[in-house]
Order: C-alpha cells, then structure tokens, then sequence
C-alpha cells in the first residue's frame, strides 16, 4: 500500500553519511558520551525497557482480576504486582521519559544550541536512573515490597518486607530527575541562539521549562520523605509513628507534596509535545501561543498548592479539605485553556491524517475525560465515596496512559525521523493506533463503571456483581497491549530498513527541522539564523496550506 | 577582573564548546548553582516542616526539651559559623582581587572553623547520649519523661542537625577541592567562579543553622 | 524586541569586586550582635511571642547573609528568582499543613492524649510473620 507522505519536494530524501549516530563507535564511545542526542536515545531505550516491565505487571494485575476468586497468584503476590507496577511505572518510565528522551533529544536543536548546558550532569543524570533503578528493583524483586508506590507509613515503616532498597532506589531517582530539571532551566535561559527570544520558544520548550521547575523544586522533598521513611525503619525514630507520638499523615503530606506535582512533571511535556505537532499536522499557526506557554508555568505554580486532595479521608480537617479542593479545581483551568487553544488550532486547519494526528486526536479525547473526572474527585463530598476505588484508578490512568503515553507515542512517531532519518510504516501506524486507542477505552471506562459501584482499589477478590466489568477491563488490556506490541515491531523494522525520511518530512517549522536528519554530532553544520516562528505556517492574512497526500 | 573579551574566550582553557563565550558560561553556572541551593533549602523544608508539626503537638515538651540544650555551645557554634561565611566570603575575595595567599589562609580559616563546629556538635551529643536525650524509642532521659512528646523533639533535634552536620562535611570537602584548585593555580582572578559557587554552598550551610539555632535552643 | 538575553542580565556579575572587603566585617559585627540579642531575649520569658521574635531576628540575619555574603544584591534576576522561589513553597508547605493540623478536632491530635501516667499499655513490635502462601 503507497505511504502516505508529506513531503514537500519530490527529490529523493538522503541521510547524511556521518551523523551523531556513527560518529563515533564502540561501546565505551555510548556510555561515556557527552552528546545529548545519544544520552536521549539511551534514555529511550531504558524507559521503553521500563515500560515493557511495568506493562507485563500490568497484565498480572488484569488477568488475577478476571475472576472473583484468586486467578493466578495469591493475596501477597498481588500485593507485590500493584507496588511493581506503580514503581516502575511512575518512577522509571512515567517521570523521565519525555523529558529524559525528547527533552534530552530535542531541546537544544529547539534553542539552537550545541548541547545542553552541562554535559556532564547529563550524563550523571542517565548514570543516576540507571543505579536508582537497578536498586529499587532488586529490593522490590526479591524482597517483595507490597506497600503500593505510596509507601504510606506505619505500613511501610514496620513492615517486615523489603522496604529500603525500594526507598534508597527512589530517592537516586528523585536526584536523577533534579539534575535533569537543572540542566535544563540553565539551558533554556542562556543557551538560546540569536533571534530566539522568550516569545519565539516551541511550546515544547516551555512545557519542559515548566516541567523542570517542578522537578527542581519538589523533588528534594520526596527525596527527605523517602529518607525519614528508611531511618523510620531502621532507626525507630518515630517521626511517623503514632505509638512513638509521631504522626502518619504527616507522612502522607510530604509523600504528596511533591507526588501530586509530580503528576504535573508526567503530564506538562505530553502537552508540551502536542502544542508542537499540533500545528504541523493542521498546517495552520497555532492559536494562543501565549496563553498555551504561560498556562505551563501557570500548571507548574498553583500544581504546588493542590496536594491536599489525595487525603480527603485521611483525617485531614475540613477546613484543609475544602482549600485543596476549591485550588485543585482551578489547576484544571489551565489545561482547559490549553485544549481550546488546541481545537482551535485544529480549526479550519488543512489535517493531514498520519499517526501522530490520530494520536493527538485520541489525547484531546482522554484529558478531557480525565480532567473532568479529576474536577469530580477533587469534589471532596463525591471523593468520600470514589476514594481508594477503581473510579480514581480510571481517573488517573486516563491522564497518565491516555494523555501521557498518548503524548509519549505522538513524540516517538513525530521524532522518529529526527532522531534516526527513517520513516516507520504508516499503515501499520494507523492499525497499531486503533488498537491502542479502543483498547484504552475498552480498559479503563468500565473502571469508571465499576468503581463507582464500589469495587475497591488494590483488591484482589472482589463480589461477584463486578466480574462482567473486570473481564471487558482485561479484554481491553489485552487489546492495549497488542497495540503496543505492533508499535514496538514496526518502529524497530523502521530503525532497521525503514524507508529514508529526509531532513524535514512533515514539513514542520520547528527548530529542530533545520538541521539534517538525523541530525550531525554538532546539532548544526553552522549556526541556525532565526528569523521566523517556530509554530507558524502562514504570514497574517494568508490562506492555509493544503499539502497534497 | 574576569576576562570578558569575547576573542580571547576562544582560547580560554575553561570555556567549554557549547558556550560562545565565558561571561554566558559564567552565569549558566552561577544560575545552576542557585537552583541547586533552591533544591536544598526545600529538601530542609521537610524538616522544618516536622518541627512545626511536633512543636504544635507537645508544646511543653519543646519547651522543656529545649532547656535542656546547652545555650552556650549552641551560640557559640553559630559565632563559629557566621565567622566561618565572613573568612570565607574573605577567600573569595582574596582570590577575586588575586591575594593567593591570603586567599589560602582565609580557605583554611573556614575549614578550621568547620572542623570546630563538627567538634562542638559531638561534644553535645555525646552529653545527650549519655543523659539519654536520644530520639524515637531510644529515650530515655527520667528528667523530661513527664512530658509525652519529649522523644520526638529529639528526633527532630537529631534529624535536623545531623542532616547539617552531613552538609558541613560536604561544605568542608567542596572547599578543600576549591582550596586545591587555588593553590596550583587554576583559579585566580581571571577565573574565579568555583571559588564563588563553593562559598556559596558554604552560605547556605550558614544559612539553614542560623535558622536551626533559635528553633532548637532559644524556645 | 527578539534578542538572545543570554548575556548576564546584570553587569554587575562579570564586574563585581569593585567593592572593597570592609564591608564583610560590617555584616560580621551585625551578624554577630544580632545573635547576642537573640540568645538574650532566648532567656527573657515573653510567652507566645518568644518565637516569632526569635524567627524575626534569624530573618533579619538571613537576609543579611543572602545579599551581602552571597552577592545576591549583585545576582542575575533569574538567581534571585530561583532562590527566592524555594523558600515560598517552603512556605507553602508548612502553611498547608499547618492548616491542617490548626483546623483539625482536638481530640484527634497526639497532644490531648491521656497522660503518660495512665495504664501501662503493651506495643507489640513487629515480627516477620508466616511465610507468605503460594498458590
């Protein structure tokens, strides 16, 4: 079947012969590199790594919840699914892969620069995810951990399995995640070439601006509470022990006080990544680039204030209930700002259908229904009853797979020609994407269904009345997983033999298209001169351009 | 000063590639240290947090507790550490205005000072120790016992200044490091900015004390 | 106006030192009589306002190390930005959850628990238990 295609010339598309891919060769000349790109691709590979763990502990979690009774495995074992999945998830896939591959990858090609800010820290920061990683995985392997990604104490602090591995694993994490945050706040605000001012940035410049400012600044305190936790274990220091006169909910405080914004570090580069393509897969300038990039620190200021809604029945006062709430109604502000300005831009726009767009379409979808439902839960007298059930578990996964990873799969297929000069197949694009999209659907809208009819969350036996639900969420799974699968066989055909992509095949006005695909050792061949936006496809007053497909 | 001609900054050994010239390296590393010290004031914060918390919850506790702590040496420690930024603040100068040796002087004055601190600080918990003043389940000092809460103004006692305890000797290494590029040369007045990031880690080792001083022996 | 700003945003930075050091022991001498007025108000008995005098006084010192030995009167707007930054959300987080502990039932805090002197009451410490089932 003919690929569809953007291009816009008819010259044959060629890949430069040296570029920062075999530039240099060997193994050391990787793992001791100081080159951003390939600090990015070996992110890339790591977090997809990462995602394939978390992904089969997933479907543990799904096929034991096929049946009422015991499936597979018995109440201990699931236990230690649910904290596997979390973990790794969250910690070694959900956190540093947009920043970690795209940030890494593109962020310098968007300012111009020769690399980022401090090279070395960079590759620290790969080093740090690496060790952090190894540790807390070991510890949660062959110990057993089963307290849940949320380590709440007295559980965690008392319990006897393996916690402290786990602990010291996330808290190297947490440092890699800082560094990373750093590089890239020093690299936005002096590395810029001439003619990139603030208002010329990509959004996803900002969106990875906005998002290294919550890394930077919340992190250090998962960091101290994952600490206190590990002395609490070892010492007996009773800083979150009641029978010691210490509190648990203070615990629970400073354990959200970075993870709610933590939520935010996941979500702000998937939207960062959206405002960028969305543009060039509607041929048209984007609407509100203003409100889109000061909306990004807007999620990434008032994110820090609204923690207090993951303890609404946690003892918490009333009074602190009803803060939280009312301020976590506003953040959603900011992402509604936000998917107007995406519509709009949609609107009248000249769509050129390819996976990403169909991605893009599906992540409108999910953080709609997802920023609704999280408006709900943050309604305090609603969540009394949706706390701990499979409601909020729905709620959370449609931002963090259907608009995240949505995210994630529109920046590797947006990327992918960038990062290796190749183009994957669209067709099987397009298939894989249908999976993902209705399998998502088919996963998580009857989570909403059944958590709502109380089915509680981290359970493994649940009453009969839920099973019919159960099973359609498994099916869904497994048709989720099947989409990621394809997607996996086609991108590594792609890298393979894919067909050659040329340096600009979607025929975006971004930065980082300026320079050859994939890209030299140095970024540029000579210094970008800038002189246009980065998100605009026509002058004022000017028609859409239709691209012939 | 610092040499800002833009051409020489070609052939200056300490600018990296990715920099156009050493003034715009200079200030991405200054920035980058100031986030750094923004992720240490918050990593701090959670103990600060505890101690509102807790002194909240056993008010008489605290009080009581906090008498037990020897003013003197505590005051003497903060003398010792403001003393400490004022010699190193000096160094920095020192090297600033190319004073070598005045510079090394004042670089070894700070970790004297450092070492002094340290010195006092174990002289302090080894008395509460040996009185019991311990933290969590190891208390077990018979003259605050009539006061529940007691144990955990020690745990945040504990927590909190051995935390600072751990980034004096960080402070102290990161000067050392700073006093050894010094002495063979490779900082002096038209290069200086490690010199200034170090004295500035070493501020905010002031810093956080400064706090910690009233809130544990002045309550 | 679209220019690069990567240049310090303040001349001072690629210039300073043209003060001399004097000004350092200034700050010392402050520094250190405002800690002889706090450990003496330390031992005055004021009640409730002992420790806001106390946390004014260190403030008040704080500042002084931060502008005048950490140069930030000297300090790109970004550095001042950042710093002052952290010690907001500082802020934030011990109000948050002040707020909480403020407003919650007394009778749920540690404080007005029964007196020490009340019924021996046994803990029982943790133990590795059954080895977990296989099924």
């Amino acid at each position: 079947m003919s690929q569809p295609s953007l291009l816009a010339d008819s010259d044959q598309p060629v890949m430069p012969a040296v570029n920062y891919l075999n530039a240099d060769r060997g193994v050391k000349s990787w793992l001791f590199t100081l080159d951003h790109k390939r600090i990015g691709v070996m992110y890339l590979v790591s977090v997809l790594l990462a995602f394939l763990l978390g992904g089969i502990f997933a479907m543990a979690i799904r096929l034991e919840l096929t049946t009422p009774e015991p499936t597979l495995m018995g109440a201990n074992t699931y236990n230690r699914m649910f904290t596997l999945h979390g973990v790794v998830m969250i910690f070694l896939f959900m956190i540093p892969a947009i920043p970690g591959v795209f940030g890494n990858f593109c962020l310098p090609l968007m300012l111009g620069a020769k690399d980022v800010a401090f090279p070395r820290l960079n590759l620290l920061s790969l080093y740090l995810y690496w060790t952090g990683a190894t540790i807390a995985l070991a510890g949660m392997i062959m110990g057993g951990t089963d307290t849940g990604w949320t380590f709440y104490a007295p559980y965690s602090t008392t319990t006897p399995m393996t916690v402290f591995p786990v602990l010291v694993g996330v808290f190297i994490l947490g440092f890699s995640s800082i560094v990373t945050g750093l590089n890239f706040i020093v690299t936005v605000h002096t590395l810029r070439a001439p003619g990139i001012g603030w208002m010329r940035l990509q959004l996803f410049v900002w969106a990875i601006y906005g998002t290294s400012i919550i890394q930077v600044l919340a992190t250090p305190v998962i960091g101290l509470t994952v600490m206190l936790a590990g002395i609490e274990r070892v010492g007996g220091f009773g800083f979150f022990d009641a029978t010691k006169g210490g509190d648990p909910v203070l615990f629970q405080h400073m354990f959200w006080f970075y993870s709610h914004p933590a939520v935010y570090i996941m979500v702000l580069p998937s939207m960062g990544v959206v405002s960028d393509a969305i543009a060039a897969f509607s041929r048209k300038n984007v609407f509100g680039y203003k409100m889109i990039a000061y909306s990004s620190l807007g999620i990434a200021f008032v994110g820090f204030f609204a923690w207090g809604h993951h303890m609404f029945v946690s003892g918490q006062s009333p009074f602190d209930n009803g803060a939280f709430a009312v301020i976590s109604m506003f953040v959603g502000v900011f992402t509604a700002i936000k998917v107007f300005n995406w519509v709009a831009t949609l609107y009248r726009g000249a769509i050129a259908i390819s996976t990403p767009l169909i991605y893009i379409c599906g992540f409108l979808f999910f953080i709609v229904f997802g920023g609704m439902t999280g408006i709900a839960v943050a309604t305090v007298s609603l969540d009394v009853h949706w706390h701990d059930t499979y409601f909020v578990v729905a709620h959370f996964h449609f931002i963090m797979v259907g608009a995240v990873i949505m995210g994630f799969l529109i920046a590797l297929h947006y990327w992918f020609p960038k990062m290796f000069g190749r183009m994957y197949h669209e067709g099987w694009g397009m298939v894989a994407s249908a999976f993902i999209v209705l399998g998502f659907n088919a996963t998580f809208i009857p989570q909403f269904l059944v958590g709502n009819a109380g089915m509680p969350r981290r359970y493994f036996m649940y009453p009969e009345r839920f099973t019919a639900l159960n099973v359609a969420s498994t099916a869904g799974a497994s048709l989720l997983a099947f989409g990621f699968i394809i997607i996996l066989v086609y991108l590594i055909y792609a890298l393979l033999r894919g067909k050659i992509a040329g340096d600009n095949p979607w025929n975006s006005r971004g930065y980082e298209w300026m320079t050859t695909s994939p890209p030299p050792k140095s970024n540029f061949h000579e210094t970008p001169v800038i002189t246009s936006d980065p998100h605009s496809y026509q002058n004022p007053g000017e028609e859409v351009e239709h691209v012939v497909i | 000063m610092s040499s800002s001609d833009a051409h020489a900054g070609h052939h200056n050994p300490n600018l990296a590639h990715h920099f156009d010239t050493i003034e715009k390296q200079d200030h991405a590393v200054r920035l980058g240290m100031w986030l750094f010290l923004g992720t240490e004031v918050l990593l701090f914060a959670g103990l600060f947090l505890g101690y509102t918390v807790y002194r909240h919850f056993y008010h008489d506790a605290f009080h009581h507790a906090s008498r037990s702590l020897n003013i003197t040496l505590g005051a003497t420690n903060t003398v010792v550490l403001i003393t400490s930024s004022l010699s190193v603040a000096l160094a920095y100068y020192a090297v600033k205005v190319g004073k070598r040796q005045l510079a090394l002087g004042m670089l070894a004055f700070t970790i004297v000072c450092a070492c002094g601190f340290l010195v006092i600080k174990y002289v302090e918990y080894a008395h509460k120790f040996h009185v019991g003043s311990l933290p969590g389940k190891w208390f077990n000092d018979p003259s605050l016992a009539k006061y529940p809460g007691a144990n955990l103004y020690f745990t945040v006692y504990f927590l909190t200044t051995g935390l600072h305890a751990f980034h004096v000797i960080v402070g102290m290494s990161v000067l050392l490091w700073v006093a050894k590029g010094v002495y063979k040369g490779r900082y002096t007045a038209e290069y200086y900015v490690p010199v200034e990031l170090g004295a500035l880690y070493w501020h905010l080792v002031d810093l956080v004390w400064i706090f910690l001083f009233p809130l544990l022996y002045l309550i | 106006m679209a220019h690069a700003g990567n240049e310090p945003t303040s001349k001072a930075e690629s210039h300073a030192g043209t003060h001399g050091a004097g000004r350092y022991f200034v700050i010392w001498a402050i520094l250190l009589a405002f800690t002889g007025i706090t450990v003496w108000t330390g031992y005055m008995d004021l009640g409730s306002l002992n420790l806001p005098l106390a946390m004014t006084i260190a403030s008040i010192k704080a500042t002084l190390v931060i502008l005048f030995f950490m140069h930030m009167t000297e300090a790109a707007g970004a550095n001042r930005l950042v710093f002052s930054a952290s010690f907001i959300f500082l802020f934030v987080m011990i109000i948050g959850v002040f707020g909480d502990l403020w407003t919650r039932n007394p009778m749920t805090l540690p404080s007005s628990a029964p007196s020490t002197e009340g019924p021996e009451i046994e803990v029982i410490e943790a133990h590795p238990g059954p080895a977990p089932s296989h099924h």
